[in-house]
């Protein structure tokens, strides 16, 4: 139910999953660390006690607000021309399709402090998103505030830590800039670098092969057979889309899932699942509900065909999709399993099926990427930062992440506390940094909490993220009521 | 009146941690409204100045404003705008009033303020107060200003003020009709065609939200700088509830004597208007106040 229907990095079989992208096709925003020719030495600016926010997607310009409203100066950076992010439709980073709308509901996907408008349906569409995002800075004013067209080239704590230097590039005069800040909040986004699998004979394979991050509609699939590799929401809508226009759609799972409807008893489910949520219902009775009423509805799964869920309710990221069963019970979907090798006409399955297909869409996910920053600063372990309320590092007092999350619920009314917090945070190194370095002298013992709300995520990359929005929004409030009655 | 310099809101004794958990907001959230009445007149320069956003009390609606503060607002260089809530004045929702909370006035009020070019001064009257405050604890005002407001911490007292001065009027509230509103509890200063005129253009009111007025309600954390205007002889909100709504803010209220509850139309409206935008020419730019 996650605001965005776009995370996926799920399904990918598990070993291959790591291995590092064949030759990627032009690198989005690659690390420009250094550029060909020696350039002429930025331009300077020391910007005192101002922050910068890199990204102005819904996170970024959320935290830029936050701060701005608690009488921080901030300044943005972004690298396309308008805000919005991953839902620019058309933009270079973007990575939402033709059809995409949101899978989780208005009401908590909205910034609280600035709903959608009563016109929008429960589920807007991901214009109606952007057209949201464009008021809301136009709304508090924050375009002006925001640099556009700008590529943060890379940001380094100076003055041990208590600055940072952040050099950006114009993109149409190429001219670089470097900014010193007292604080840096970075809300680039997680699902713009796409996780590539890779398997035996795939560079023999004569058919075309696309990942999720290049699907923008369903022309691509039109009059082909095509093969959808991953049961996250990306997957399951991009299976839906080719059911609806491929000569034949097979669809490539790891595991079974459940899928959620987008509307029960009238109402959408995810307001449905609040609502025992506010009743505090225990989680195994909300459980046995859900898994009831699915099971009520639409019945026992692995008679379509599909796998057998492996996990308990609540416990992978859900999905929300109605059509997939309906499109296999049409026959247009034909569910299978794991990818085993690539031959050149055709795809060999685990269970040994070969199908032969035209075109591969790899739903695969996307993985965590800061270009611009040391990977080290941000308490990097394995393959992904740990981070304090899933925020701040334990390294730097000054530097704050967000939009680290995968909330089981919509995204943005969390962006905005997460938003506020920062500014929070911000606010007492300012004027009270004792009570500041308290607070976060709890980062480094508490890095590794998770806000799982009781359950056991399934262990994949796309669920480093996962937060019980419940929970981790009690959480949040907390922090902010600390930093706030110290005051 | 006296000029007035504003204050942060401190020390409010109601104020209790910043509320990210709303489930019963997000699970039960308010039925959209097919058309909401927002009267607004623009100054005659553009101007940089924050929109007024005027909400309406019990049974009124934004005509209350129409009729004299947002022409005269305008006038002196104020966007100003006035809404009529669900089942109020020019609104729909009349039909779904009885079943009406003061949470679908809080949403119709947010509503208006995401159509606004900017984050807005609120001005609340009365019932209207109380949705302003509310409005004020979820979404960063420029700044609030509360007329004759009813009370947060319970309008008991209130009626039992009622009850001791007209009985009727309790049990018809007490059995859900809407409070009096007749020309002498809401005006004393008009002459009685103007008053009995203004009488006649209210309407009803949803029980469910006069019986709300009997709460107890608790505000998250104002940050923006809080006017609070009442009048010693105001026969629906006793003044000392008023006193104890600005103490929750740390602030002094603003007396009018001789004015009746409805600040906005009774005589005088023109002091108690300029007396606003006093207070609103003072405030903090947007992004530059201090934390609270």
């Amino acid at each position: 139910m996650c605001g965005m229907a776009e995370p996926t990095p799920e399904t990918a079989p598990e070993p291959e999953a790591s291995a590092p992208p064949p030759a990627p096709k032009p690198r989005r925003r690659a690390p420009a660390k250094k550029a060909a020719a020696a350039p002429p030495a930025p331009a300077f600016v020391d910007r005192g006690d101002a922050w910068a926010v890199v990204g102005a997607g819904p996170h970024g310009m959320s935290a830029l607000k936050a701060l701005l409203q608690n009488g921080i100066d901030a300044d943005g950076f972004e690298r396309e021309s308008d805000v919005g992010g991953n839902w620019n439709f058309g933009a270079e980073n973007s990575r939402v399709y033709e059809s995409t709308h949101l899978i989780s509901s208005k009401p908590f996907t909205q910034f609280p402090d600035f709903p959608m408008p009563d016109a929008y349906p429960d589920y807007p569409s991901h214009r109606q998103v952007k057209e949201y995002f464009g008021r809301y800075v136009d709304h508090f004013g924050l375009r002006s505030r925001i640099h556009f067209s700008t590529d943060v080239v890379n940001a380094v704590p100076v003055d041990d830590g208590r600055a940072w230097d952040v050099t950006v590039r114009d993109r149409i005069t190429a001219a670089e800039t470097t900014y010193r800040y007292a604080g840096l909040v970075v809300g680039n986004g997680h699902n713009w670098s796409p996780k590539q699998p890779v398997y035996p004979g795939q560079d023999g394979f004569r058919g075309e092969i696309i990942h999720s991050a290049d699907y923008k509609g369903a022309e691509v699939l039109r009059g082909k057979r095509v093969l959808v590799v991953g049961a996250g929401n990306t997957g399951c809508d991009v299976a839906v889309e080719s059911a609806q226009n491929a000569v034949h759609t097979w669809h490539s799972t790891r595991r079974g899932y459940y899928y959620n409807p987008k509307y029960m008893t009238g109402r959408p489910s995810d307001q449905v699942a609040d609502s025992l949520l506010a009743l505090k219902i225990p989680l195994p009775v909300r459980r046995a509900l859900f898994k009831g009423s699915l099971r009520f509805a639409v019945g026992d799964l692995t008679k379509f065909g599909l796998k057998k869920p492996d996990h308990k309710f609540f416990e992978t990221h859900p999905i929300v999709n109605q059509q997939l069963v309906y499109y296999v019970g049409h026959g247009e979907i034909t569910p299978v399993d794991d990818i085993d090798h690539f031959e050149s006409d055709a795809v060999v399955l685990s269970d040994g099926t070969r199908a032969e297909v035209d075109l591969v869409v790899f739903c695969t996910g996307y993985l965590v990427n800061f270009p611009f920053l040391d990977h080290e600063w941000l308490n990097w372990q394995d393959d992904h930062p740990q981070l304090f309320l899933q925020i701040f590092t334990p390294r730097f007092a000054n530097l704050a992440v967000s939009g680290l999350i995968q909330p089981d619920s919509g995204q943005w009314t969390l962006a905005h506390w997460q938003g506020m917090l920062i500014a929070r945070v911000a606010e007492a190194l300012r004027q009270r940094p004792s009570v500041a370095r308290g607070f976060l002298s709890r980062a480094s013992a508490e890095a590794d909490r998770r806000f799982s709300a009781g359950t056991e995520y399934k262990n994949s990359t796309r669920h480093y993220y996962e937060v019980a929005h419940q929970e981790y929004l009690g959480v949040l409030q907390d922090a902010i009521h600390e930093l706030e009655v110290s005051a | 009146m006296s000029a007035v310099t504003p204050r942060s809101a401190t020390g409010n004794p109601l104020r209790r941690k910043t509320r990210a958990m709303r489930p019963w907001d997000w699970s039960f959230p308010s039925a959209p409204l097919v058309h909401r009445e927002v009267i607004s007149v623009q100054p005659p320069e553009p101007t940089d100045r924050p929109p007024l956003l005027m909400v309406h009390g019990v049974a009124h609606g934004a005509w209350c404003y129409e009729e004299n503060w947002v022409p005269a607002a305008a006038e002196k260089g104020w966007p100003a705008y006035a809404v009529s809530l669900r089942g109020h004045g020019g609104s729909a929702g009349a039909r779904h009033l009885r079943r009406t909370l003061t949470r679908d006035y809080v949403h119709d009020v947010m509503q208006t303020i995401t159509e606004l070019p900017s984050p807005p001064v609120l001005i609340g009257h009365s019932m209207g107060a109380i949705v302003a405050q509310l409005v004020a604890e979820r979404y960063p005002l420029r700044g609030l200003v509360l007329l004759t407001p009813a009370p947060m911490h319970s309008a008991v007292g209130d009626l039992v003020a009622i009850a001791k001065d007209r009985p009727a009027d309790l049990g018809r509230a007490v059995i859900g009709q809407t409070l009096s509103m007749e020309p002498d509890i809401l005006f004393e200063g008009l002459d009685a065609t103007t008053a009995r005129a203004y009488s006649d253009r209210t309407g009803l009111e949803s029980p469910l939200v006069q019986w709300e007025l009997l709460l107890r309600r608790r505000v998250g954390p104002v940050r923006c700088p809080v006017l609070v205007i009442g009048t010693p002889g105001d026969r629906l909100v006793r003044p000392a509830d008023v006193q104890r709504t600005a103490d929750s803010y740390g602030v002094e209220p603003v007396w009018f004597p001789g004015m009746g509850h409805d600040v906005m139309l009774d005589a005088g409206w023109d002091r108690v208007l300029d007396t606003v935008l006093e207070f609103a020419a003072d405030l903090p730019a947007w992004g530059t106040a201090p934390a609270r």
